[in-house]
């Protein structure tokens, strides 16, 4: 697996140097890289660190497009994506290849010495000795996989992906360069996207080109459009243009809109399995208004897991097994479907685009705006290009910057060091904050539904913060911590979004691990976070997120805006639950009172009467005097009028009647009010639209036709 | 033979001598500074002769206290029967029982300047059968009491230990067990040794010092290194004669051993005391004891932070936990030796062997300024604020830093030389 990886990156540099050394070595050293062969070469950078990573990578891109789309129109998304595994013989004949037997065996890499073998049959027979054992012990256990003989390691495993939305599709002309340049995007503005820099799905084709060579086949189709645009093309990495094989426009049978997208790479579905899967299932908790059709087929024939028991195949994992994924066990790439149901309608605003806060930006990007603006004088710039400066403001902060300045003076006619004093008011200047009108968070609501949806809690609790502002860009955090629940992992289960996209990777360093983990006193609010099931869920959005690191895989904790936010929404929620599980305890107390009560009544009249019979036994023996009424007492307890049982009946009884008086009292202080009924979703039998939506940040406006 | 090892460890006083050991040269002949610790003896002994100890009912204060004291067996015994009569008529009754325990809340204490010890309020808390929050404190309650009353009737010691594996599955663990220990002892009214019950040995003695215990004598010079285990029954513990100057109170053990084996004790006479760490019931009543019969001055070497501090007001005036029987457990006038926050600067204590404070510590600093036995010692009020102003604390092995034996060679003579003590 490993050994692909890397020859896999090697191919493009040595073709490349090749092409471009003879001509141009005489003239200079200088070279220059194209932004395709930039990312060719440093492709972790955008999450292509390995096949499994890029399998799981190309999924997470194509469908965060997809939502975006058609989020974009308004329409709730419905999404498809199948990952279909490509055998070697399958993917020879794609290319074109014949499929050619080894002959000189031992030249392979994975070509087995008899020591080697010897290894590996003593490591089967061990792997089978644990089996049988475990199977003795009556755990369930699936049977030993069945290895392949040493097909695998080496061998690269190639997956076709696709991915189908029903977005707002892509004009015709434009699918070229929208899948064969890199960088080159619409999501470009200041703006709550989930993509930000145009690499995704183009991240996707070069992987694939440089794994399979494969190229990119797109369908796509606009809303009123009668046709459908097809295109299938690669990149030429060296120029960073599209290289189009095909693009044409098909007659459309079906009233369809959106994108389909497919692409062949290499992959690794064993190791990535369960990653991918969790993308799904925490996607589908932040978008529960979206939905999902998740596939997975595998080139093993279909009969091999059918025959087996389905309590085999679901619970099977090679690598809780055995430590490590064996490539070859059938178990791990059986066929999955997926379907995650649409639980609302109810979609949050589409996030609008905005304009820069002036304390947010830098000296390029006043020289760029600058170039870009539309309007003529200082003034009107200040206004209109920038957030939370007013006319009067504007006046006020011209009369600041110097007499060389005035209101009227042509925006475009400023010179680098104007500028540069511009940037400085700017930077010590005192702005409104920008507000969050911009932003789209997911809303509680559809977070909670997520929650429910997903794990099932017995409690949940979520809270919406206000925005709130780093370094100029305005951000809100949500969260929701719900306790209980099935299939959910004793202890801290940490759920982090961002621009509600779930993130995965580098859990451990996150503003959100970190918060709940050390900064949330969790016993404060009855919580035990060893061994409740608790799922903490904070999304977080943003104009900009502060992702660390190179790819979107976590906040950093040393932004103390973001971690008060993070830290005061989990507590929010807390205090939600807290009153929540003491009502749960108090009624769990109701009805174990009697029986811990009950509990110490023998150790309890056991001491009381070992006092009493020694006390009668000294007053028999007449060692002691005690006055006339304990001597009664005493008396009766050594004639066996007064027993430890006669004690423990009386006890007993008081306790029925305490129990009695209490119960009493608690029903008639908690009444008979029940927990507020929530409104449950039901999904229309005909989703046909026939409204349409009017989104502002304060309403929407349904039009109903 | 031990002026002999002097003679080995100090050839001639050089100027290397002097680098290695940072104030040597100041050190005057032992006599002078014996000299110093008579005056000390002869200032505290006449201090003590001449005021009467207080007690509490010589004091008209507004508020009841309660204090225990100490009760024979058989009234012992007889308190628990009747509390166990009471409670068997009100079972009978079908009224269930409860008890009414004082709180030794951090609330119901009170610090009572004259007294300069911590004393219990008389506020009570009821500990109802039928209640599931006191069910099953009622209910080990009444098992300790008749385990009690077994001992009462049967006139022998047990261990706090012991007592808690009689029924382990009721009382869970020790400390369950041991609070409500505190719990009967305060509501009978008597000492906690008075119910026979004691804890493992725990304080160490050493030094000038002969005293009986269950009869024997115990010359406490020779005991060898370890020194004599402090006796847990108090009441046995009698004749106590010594030559000694001044009782050395140590918070750890292992300055404890230094001085032990360097014989510390007999270059000038004193009796060293050790609790190892926060000190147990017959440490302090041992003290306690000795302070009163010896009438010798108290020094305290502690560590320099806020937690020495606070092993040294339990000395003196008792612990918030069993401030019933403060007037038995507490040592007056107990003076803080060393090493004190001002310490670290005036024998250059190098920085590396400071430790920064925590949070936590620094919490427990400004807390403990709050606290009156702090507050009416001015002394310590300023170094306690020095401490939390500089945020750093040392550890008595700080000095080790300019050799093992700088403790007991240089930093107590010249501490006992220049009466340095609050």
């Amino acid at each position: 697996m490993e050994t692909t990886g890397g020859s896999s990156e090697s191919p493009p540099d040595p073709k490349k140097g090749k092409s471009k050394t003879p001509r141009k070595a005489k003239e200079s050293v200088l070279k220059q890289k194209s932004p395709a062969e930039f990312f060719a070469e440093n492709k972790h950078i955008a999450g292509f660190d390995n096949p499994g990573k890029c399998l799981y990578t190309t999924v997470r891109e194509l469908v965060e497009n997809s939502l975006d789309s058609a989020e974009s129109i308004s329409e709730l998304p419905v999404v498809e994506v199948t990952i279909e595994e490509i055998g070697k013989s399958k993917y020879n004949s794609m290319i074109g290849l014949v499929d050619r037997e080894r002959v000189d065996e031992a030249l392979y890499d994975d070509y087995e010495t008899a020591k080697a073998r010897e290894k590996r049959l003593s490591k089967q027979a061990r792997a089978q000795e644990i089996q049988t054992k475990n199977a003795s012990l009556g755990k369930k256990v699936k049977e030993p996989p069945v290895s392949k003989g040493m097909k695998g390691r080496a061998e690269a495993s190639f997956y076709k992906v696709t991915c189908k939305d029903n977005g707002r599709g892509m004009p015709h002309d434009d699918i070229p360069n929208m899948f064969g340049r890199v960088l080159s995007g619409t999501k470009y503005g200041l703006k709550q996207t989930r993509g930000k820099f145009g690499l995704g799905a183009k991240m996707a084709l070069i992987w694939s080109k440089m794994s399979t060579g494969l190229p990119i086949e797109i369908l796509s189709s606009m809303k009123g459009q009668n046709y459908v645009s097809f295109c299938r093309l690669d990149i030429d990495i060296h120029r960073n243009i599209p290289h189009i094989h095909v693009h044409e426009k098909r007659d459309s049978k079906v009233r369809w809109h959106g994108a389909e997208i497919q692409v062949v790479i290499e992959g690794n579905w064993t190791t990535y399995r369960s990653k991918i899967l969790h993308y799904m299932r925490q996607i589908a908790v932040i978008t529960p208004y979206a939905q999902f059709l998740f596939k997975f087929v595998s080139d093993v024939p279909e009969y091999v897991s059918l025959s087996l028991p389905k309590t085999i195949t679901d619970a099977h994992n090679c690598l809780h097994l055995f430590g490590f994924y064996l490539p070859c066990c059938f178990l791990c790439r059986k066929n999955v479907t997926i379907r995650f149901a649409r639980r609302t309608d109810v979609m949050p605003p589409v996030p609008l685009e905005t304009k820069h806060h002036p304390s947010s930006v830098d000296l390029l990007l006043i020289k760029r705006l600058i170039t870009e603006t539309s309007k003529q004088n200082l003034l009107q710039f200040l206004q209109h290009e920038f957030v939370n400066i007013p006319k009067s403001y504007a006046e006020r902060l011209i009369g600041e910057m110097g007499p060389e300045f005035s209101p009227k003076m042509a925006a475009k006619s400023l010179t680098s060091q104007q500028i540069v004093r511009i940037h400085q008011l700017f930077r010590q200047a005192k702005f409104d904050d920008p507000s969050g009108d911009c932003l789209s968070p997911a809303g509680e609501y559809n977070l909670r539904l997520g929650i429910i949806k997903e794990l099932h809690p017995d409690i949940v609790a979520t809270y919406s913060g206000s925005a709130q502002v780093f370094e100029g860009h305005p951000f809100i955090v949500e969260a929701g911590v719900s306790v209980g629940g099935k299939d959910v992992k004793h202890g801290l289960n940490i759920f982090r979004f961002a621009n509600r996209i779930p993130l995965l990777f580098e859990q451990g360093a996150d503003v959100v691990t970190r918060t709940a983990l050390k900064r949330i006193n969790w016993s404060s609010y009855k919580i035990n976070h060893t061994q409740d099931k608790i799922g903490v869920f904070v999304s977080v959005v943003s104009t900009k997120i502060p992702f660390k690191g190179t790819g979107k895989e976590y906040i950093g904790d040393d932004i103390s805006e973001i971690a008060t936010a993070v830290k005061s929404a989990i507590q929010q929620c807390c205090i939600q639950l807290k009153s929540k599980i003491m009502k749960k305890m108090q009624a769990r107390e109701q009805q174990e009172r009697k029986r811990n009560l009950n509990r110490y009544i023998p150790d309890a009249t056991g001491a009381v009467y070992d006092v009493l019979k020694d006390m009668a036994q000294s007053h028999v023996s007449k060692k002691k005097r005690y006055d006339d009424e304990d001597a009664e007492l005493l008396k009766k307890v050594s004639s066996r009028l007064i027993t430890k049982e006669t004690l423990r009946e009386k006890l007993a009884q008081h306790v029925e009647q305490v129990d009695y008086e209490m119960a009493l009292e608690y029903a008639t202080q908690s009444g008979v009010s029940e927990e507020p009924r929530e409104a449950m979703y039901i999904q229309s039998l005909e989703a046909e639209n026939k409204f349409i939506d009017l989104h502002s940040p304060i309403f929407v406006f349904r039009l109903f036709q | 033979m031990d002026d002999k090892k002097k003679k080995r460890r100090r050839p001639d006083p050089s100027s290397d001598e002097e680098t290695r050991l940072p104030f040597k040269n100041r050190l005057k002949p032992d006599s002078v500074i014996l000299e110093s610790l008579r005056d000390l003896l002869n200032t505290s002994s006449s201090s003590a002769s001449t005021s009467k100890t207080l007690t509490l009912a010589d004091l008209a204060l507004a508020s009841t206290c309660r204090e225990v004291n100490e009760l024979s067996l058989p009234s012992v015994e007889s308190a628990i029967e009747s509390l166990i009569l009471k409670i068997a008529r009100s079972i009978l009754d079908g009224h269930g029982f409860s008890f009414d325990v004082p709180s030794r809340s951090a609330a119901n204490q009170l610090y009572v300047p004259e007294l300069d010890r911590i004393v219990l309020k008389d506020k009570t808390s009821l500990r109802p059968y039928a209640n599931i929050s006191t069910v099953r404190k009622s209910t080990i309650t009444t098992r300790i009491l008749q385990l009690i009353h077994q001992l009462c009737a049967k006139s022998i010691h047990v261990t706090k230990r012991d007592l808690f594996y009689t029924d382990v599955k009721l009382f869970q663990d020790q400390t369950q067990s041991d609070s409500v220990l505190d719990d009967v002892s305060c509501m009978l009214g008597c000492t906690r040794s008075s119910l026979n019950v004691i804890a493992a040995e725990k304080g160490v003695v050493v030094g000038r010092l002969i005293f009986s215990d269950n009869g024997d004598m115990i010359d406490c010079t020779k005991m060898g290194m370890g020194g004599k285990a402090i006796p847990p029954n108090i009441d046995r513990v009698g004749d106590m004669q010594s030559d000694a100057l001044f009782i050395l109170l140590v918070e750890k053990d292992a300055a404890y051993i230094r001085l032990a084996e360097d014989r510390f004790y007999n270059r000038f006479p004193c009796i060293i005391v050790t609790a190892k760490g926060q000190p147990d019931v017959a440490t302090r009543l041992f003290l306690r004891k000795m302070k009163m019969e010896l009438k010798l001055p108290v020094l305290a070497l502690v560590d320099s932070d806020p937690y020495g501090l606070k092993i040294l007001s339990v000395y003196g005036c008792g612990s918030k936990n069993m401030s019933y029987d403060s007037a038995n457990l507490t040592t007056p006038d107990i003076k803080w030796l060393g090493i004190r926050p001002s310490d670290l600067d005036k024998y250059k204590i190098p920085e590396q062997c400071r430790l920064p404070m925590t949070e936590q510590d620094i919490k427990t600093g400004k807390d403990l300024l709050e606290e009156d036995f702090v507050k009416k010692n001015p002394g310590w009020v300023e170094e306690l604020t020095l401490m939390v102003k500089t945020k750093q604390k040392a550890e008595i092995q700080a000095l080790s830093t300019f050799g093992f034996q700088y403790l007991s060679e240089v930093y107590l003579p010249l501490k006992l030389q220049q009466r340095d003590w609050l």
